[in-house]
């Protein structure tokens, strides 16, 4: 039988002025199972724990419910009193008295008659409490951030200098992402390259970084703390360990395709080097394209090698390594616009380009050395249009979001072509100019003073007629329809996740949103983490950012990583779920429903009868179960239950209630 | 042109016979004839003899798919002469993951409507899950009205529905055949038969009873196949169909199309959420 | 507790609150001195698709005259999802006790955040005063009482 003490506080006057206390506590030695009860001005002060403490050992009491403030207030001094004590911290049930009760009623009776009921309900309710115990799992010292652009850069760079060991895991060859194709960064108009190779060049040199690209994540299992992931690295045909990076292979490869670094507008070997200022800045052979490879022809890559670095029976390899923390910072793609927009020509005109080829074409170390020139004749453009909203706030079409960075890339780009090319004009089609930033909008100021001319309306059609693409639209602002003869268009198109994020989220078990952007663990609160512990997200994987706020995003879940890592060891609540395997009858439905992929289906050495049988059930990971709930109310036999919160406690606080 | 009764039930007892000398097979569940003309029973044929003892005509309307819960970790194969409702039944118990589908031999028949109410409103009278099908498929009935039923019950005061329920849940000798009988009612231990948590109490008194029934509508409603068993084995004739329609009937208002029991992937409709699921509660 | 007079009688309504949105939302109301009737009772849950629908049912056999659950707004769950399940399960429940006879105000659902401490104070007022014109609930109730009352545990 259980030996309940219950505790009822005055809090000065704020509960004892509106709840008759004495009347309650008396009413509560008459509850079942309850030995002791009394008031005391203030609860929760020195004198009130020592008074609990003294009647716990006075009254043998294995049990207490205290009626004082809101739970959320006091629930954690009240249990850190009890570790002083023989009652195990969770053999307490607070009734909320004061925020639930005295400060919301007014007749004295009444109020009283609530108090009482509230205390009965917490009495019924603590009889069926259980000695939990907090368990402690180890935090594995690393970190993996996945995705090698800005945002993950920077938080492997803190981390790092945290002093915990990071890997970066980028797909591509480089590390470096969107950035460093960029020319110019809005609106200081400082060098994008400039500013992004030390970041690179710093990646590779820190003693606590390790770079692993042309690598994807191809497994993740475990918890917070403890991460076990595997790790694929994709067939290089390149050494990396003998190549000096020389490059004397890739300007002999007679075989030429399309650079993707470039955005198309040039041409690189099969066996390349992405970019100049590439890290690691060794090549790779791309497999599709290598008449080795295809067609076991050429071969004259390994032949001019001079120190036999090339490999062509190099093969995909994996490796599985231990984490305490993993960043997700996949960034963004432009979204493919000439599938929504055939009235733009649909990608069959060459002089109508987006924004980051663009930024290739005045890029000095791009395919044109910095002149910008039109792709089908490479003459110099005099009239350019940039059309905004290109798949952005378009939900007919396109996405229904807006992309953040494009109105002032184009204005930048406005800018460019204003002063680089004389007497240039520069038609910009909007719908509304945002920029909110610091020196954003003095910056679009100056563009239109530099004498682009904003026009307020979408395009309708680009076509062509001789040399010139004709665009019409529509001013919107005086309702008129315009057409302007341009030599270039430049779209403004949004952004969207990269196409690997999707995989990569399911991999993890963390969730992306309708239009696939990992979702945060509160959108205000909790920005840089996702909703499973342990695993956090910078840049524009979570949504369309320039890269002041990438960068602060990729610092911040840095921040949060260090917080968990410079721990030997983490509590885990122990209000979580657990599953009588006996009873369980392995439906998985309750591995359905887990927001947290905590539960797994297990075998189990169980009992049909009289057979020893193997049973599947469902088991709850400790490390990841968040204590939710949700697994318990859709287990039709009541197999899986929240310990501090089961079945048995809600049913006899429902009884008490109703009684 | 279509087979004969008589045609038919000579190829299920080919096709059961075959079946058992596999030896993968440890017992064929069909049907049996007893003494009266007007009635079947539930029958393992095990030997090749007992084969020729199956039969096939409009009195079979026991449900076969349950017997597979028997014993849950076979040694041997169980063949189940399977019609469209024992065929759902089996995908329901597949998709609940108390039965693997290796442990089954399902010999597919297509049903030519029973001796049964509820097949007046049967949607798939052709098994759906087979292993071999026995003679040829059938036309099904479309639009046939499964919520008629409760739309018109609907339409009754709240205290008529209540006292009606009442009434019902009165004659209720809380049996369980309805969950025994019941292909989604498939748990090893049920809540009802909790002791110490004490969901619901075990008298068969009006309340009692009352309990037991909504909890039972509220945990087979989204998984139902609609077989009509629970009402068919109810002692006391309760209309159970009539309350685990409605949850049905529901389903379908508010969250589209839904049948279970189909050979597809999808999920009980409360193990599945949409983000654009209707809103009441705002 | 109540005694059921009829000039004076009171209901009782239970009131399921997930602990990251409504039951922070009543604390509020407590902190900012709002006021409301003294016959809703909250129960603590850490989520509202932790209330099994049960719960509701045994509610009403108890002698409960309205229940209410509550929880956070669709899209800001503390734990991501779990309201998603909450709204299907309940959007159900509530038609399933509405067809056996339960007058549809007697059991509701409300989605009402943190900050949302009027919002907590006008549902009970609301609910409050339609319960109290419903009268007694008689439906359901019954006179089944668990064993172990005082001290139960698992199997």
């Amino acid at each position: 039988m259980a030996r309940i003490g219950v505790f009822i506080c005055h809090c000065g006057t704020n509960i004892a002025s509106v709840v008759d206390v004495e009347r309650v506590a008396e009413s509560a030695k008459t509850m079942p199972g309850v030995v002791f009860a009394t008031t005391y001005k203030y609860m929760c002060s020195e004198p009130g724990q020592a008074m609990i403490k003294e009647s716990i050992e006075q009254y043998n009491l294995d049990r207490i419910v205290i009626g004082s403030c809101s739970p959320r207030m006091h629930e954690l001094t009240f249990r850190k009193m009890l570790k002083g004590t023989k009652i195990n911290p969770y053999m307490l049930e607070i009734a909320n008295l004061r925020e639930q009760c005295a400060w919301v009623h007014t007749d004295r009776e009444k109020a009283t008659e609530k108090a009482i009921g509230l205390v009965q309900m917490s009495v019924a309710k603590v009889a069926n409490n259980k000695p939990l115990t907090t368990s402690t799992i180890p935090i594995t010292k690393r970190a993996l951030v996945i995705g090698g652009g800005i945002a993950g850069m920077q938080a492997a760079l803190d981390i790092a200098d945290c002093g915990f060991d990071v890997t970066i895991v980028e797909k591509e060859p480089s590390i470096g992402g969107h950035m460093v194709m960029l020319d110019k960064t809005f609106p200081t108009m400082d060098c994008s390259a400039c500013i992004s190779t030390p970041k690179m060049v710093e990646c590779n040199a820190h003693p606590n970084i390790t770079l692993k690209t042309s690598c994807e994540v191809e497994k993740v299992s475990g918890y917070v703390g403890n991460f076990e992931v595997t790790i694929k690295e994709k067939a290089k045909y390149v050494n990396h360990d003998l190549c000096t990076g020389c490059g004397l292979c890739q300007t002999k490869c007679p075989t030429k395709v399309t650079s993707e670094f470039d955005q198309g507008l040039s041409k690189r070997p099969a066996i390349y080097i992405p970019f100049a200022q590439a890290v690691p800045s060794k090549p790779v052979i791309d497999a599709n394209a290598c008449l080795k490879l295809t067609k076991d022809k050429c071969g004259i890559c390994e032949k001019v090698c001079p120190i036999g670095a090339i490999d062509y029976k190099d093969e995909v390899s994996y490796t599985t390594e231990e984490y305490g923390a993993i960043v997700i910072a996949t960034g963004y793609e432009l979204v493919d616009w000439a599938e929504m927009y055939p009235e733009y020509g649909g990608g069959k005109y060459k002089d109508v380009i987006t924004g980051l080829q663009f930024e290739r074409l005045v890029n000095a170390s791009g395919p044109t050395e910095g002149h910008i020139v039109r792709p089908s004749d490479g003459k110099e453009p005099k009239d350019v249009v940039i059309v905004k909203c290109v798949g952005s706030r378009d939900p007919k079409k396109g996405k229904s979001y807006c992309s953040r960075a494009c109105c002032m890339y184009s204005a930048k780009h406005a800018h460019q072509i204003l002063d680089k090319i004389p007497n240039s004009r520069v038609y910009i089609f909007y719908m509304d100019v945002r920029t909110p930033g610091k020196g954003y909008e003095e910056f679009y100021d100056n563009t239109r003073r530099d004498g682009a001319q904003y026009i307020r309306g979408r395009v309708s059609k680009i076509y062509k007629e001789g040399s010139k693409l004709i665009v019409r639209g529509e001013d919107s602002l005086i309702g008129k329809p315009v057409t302007v003869e341009a030599d270039m268009v430049i779209l403004a198109t949004a952004m969207e996740p990269s196409p690997t994020v999707a995989d990569v989220a399911n991999k993890l078990g963390i969730a992306i949103d309708a239009d696939r952007w990992v979702t945060e663990a509160h959108p205000k609160l909790r920005p840089v983490e996702t909703q499973t512990n342990g695993i956090y997200l910078c840049g524009t994987c979570q949504g369309p950012k320039d890269i002041p706020d990438t960068v602060a995003q990729g610092s911040a879940a840095a921040a949060k990583v260090a917080a968990l890592l410079c721990h030997d060891e983490m509590e885990t609540s122990p209000m979580i779920s657990f599953v009588d395997p006996n009873k369980c009858s392995g439906c998985g439905f309750c591995e359905g429903v887990c927001p947290y992929k905590a539960i797994t289906m297990v075998e189990y050495a169980g009992r049909d009868g009289n057979r020893r049988v193997t049973k599947t059930v469902a088991q709850v990971n400790e490390g990841l179960c968040q204590g939710c709930g949700c697994c318990n109310a859709i287990c039709r036999t009541g197999c899986i239950d929240l310990k501090g919160f089961t079945n048995d406690q809600i049913l006899k606080e429902v009884d008490a209630l109703c009684l | 042109m279509a087979y004969t009764k008589e045609q038919i039930q000579e190829m299920i007892r080919q096709e059961a016979k075959k079946a058992l000398a596999t030896g993968e097979v440890s017992a064929v569940v069909g049907w049996t004839s007893t003494r009266f003309e007007d009635r079947t029973k539930p029958f393992f044929a095990e030997t090749e003899s007992e084969c020729d003892l199956l039969v096939w005509n409009e009195y079979c309307i026991n449900g076969t798919a349950k017997y597979a819960l028997d014993d849950r970790y076979p040694e041997k194969k169980l063949a189940v002469i399977a019609r469209g409702c024992d065929s759902r039944a089996i995908n329901r118990l597949i998709q609940d993951k108390q039965v693997k589908r290796e442990n089954l031999y399902i010999i597919g028949v297509a049903c030519d409507g029973k001796d049964n109410p509820i097949c007046k409103e049967c949607q798939h009278k052709n098994p759906l899950t087979f292993d071999v099908l026995v003679g040829e498929e059938v036309e099904e009935q479309i639009n046939a009205d499964r919520f008629a039923e409760v739309l018109a019950f609907e339409k009754l005061t709240p205290d008529e529905r209540y006292d009606y329920w009442a009434k019902q849940y009165d004659k209720c000798i809380h049996c369980y055949a309805c969950r025994n009988a019941c292909p989604a009612c498939n748990c090893i231990e049920c809540y009802a038969d909790q002791y110490r948590t004490g969901w619901q109490g075990k008298a068969a008194d009006r309340e009692q009873n009352q309990v037991y029934g909504l909890t039972r509508v509220y945990h087979v409603g989204d998984r139902c196949i609609e077989c009509g068993e629970c009402e068919r084995v109810c002692p006391m004739d309760l209309p159970i169909m009539r309350q685990t329609r409605k949850m049905l009937k529901d389903i379908n208002d508010l969250f589209g199309d839904y049948e279970c029991g189909l050979p597809d992937d999808r999920k009980p409709v409360l193990g599945e959420y949409k983000l654009e699921d209707p809103d009441e509660f705002m | 507790m109540s005694v059921k007079k009829d000039n004076n009688w009171e209901p009782v309504i239970l009131a399921f609150c997930c602990n990251w949105c409504t039951y922070t939302g009543a604390d509020l109301a407590g902190l900012n001195r709002m006021k409301y009737p003294e016959n809703v009772r909250v129960i603590r849950v850490p989520c509202s698709s932790r209330v099994n629908p049960q719960f509701i049912i045994r509610a009403f056999q108890k002698g409960a005259d309205g229940v209410l659950v509550c929880g956070c707004h669709p899209g800001d769950c503390h734990y991501a999802t779990g309201n998603y399940y909450t709204r299907r399960r309940f959007m159900l429940m509530k038609r399933l006790l509405e067809y056996n006879g339960i007058d549809p105000k007697r059991f509701q659902a409300k989605w009402i955040s943190g900050s949302e401490a009027a919002k907590f104070r006008d549902t009970v007022i609301q609910v409050s005063a339609e319960i109290k014109a419903l009268g007694p609930n008689t439906k359901f109730v019954g006179t089944y009482a668990p064993q172990n009352a005082v001290e139960g545990g698992q199997e």
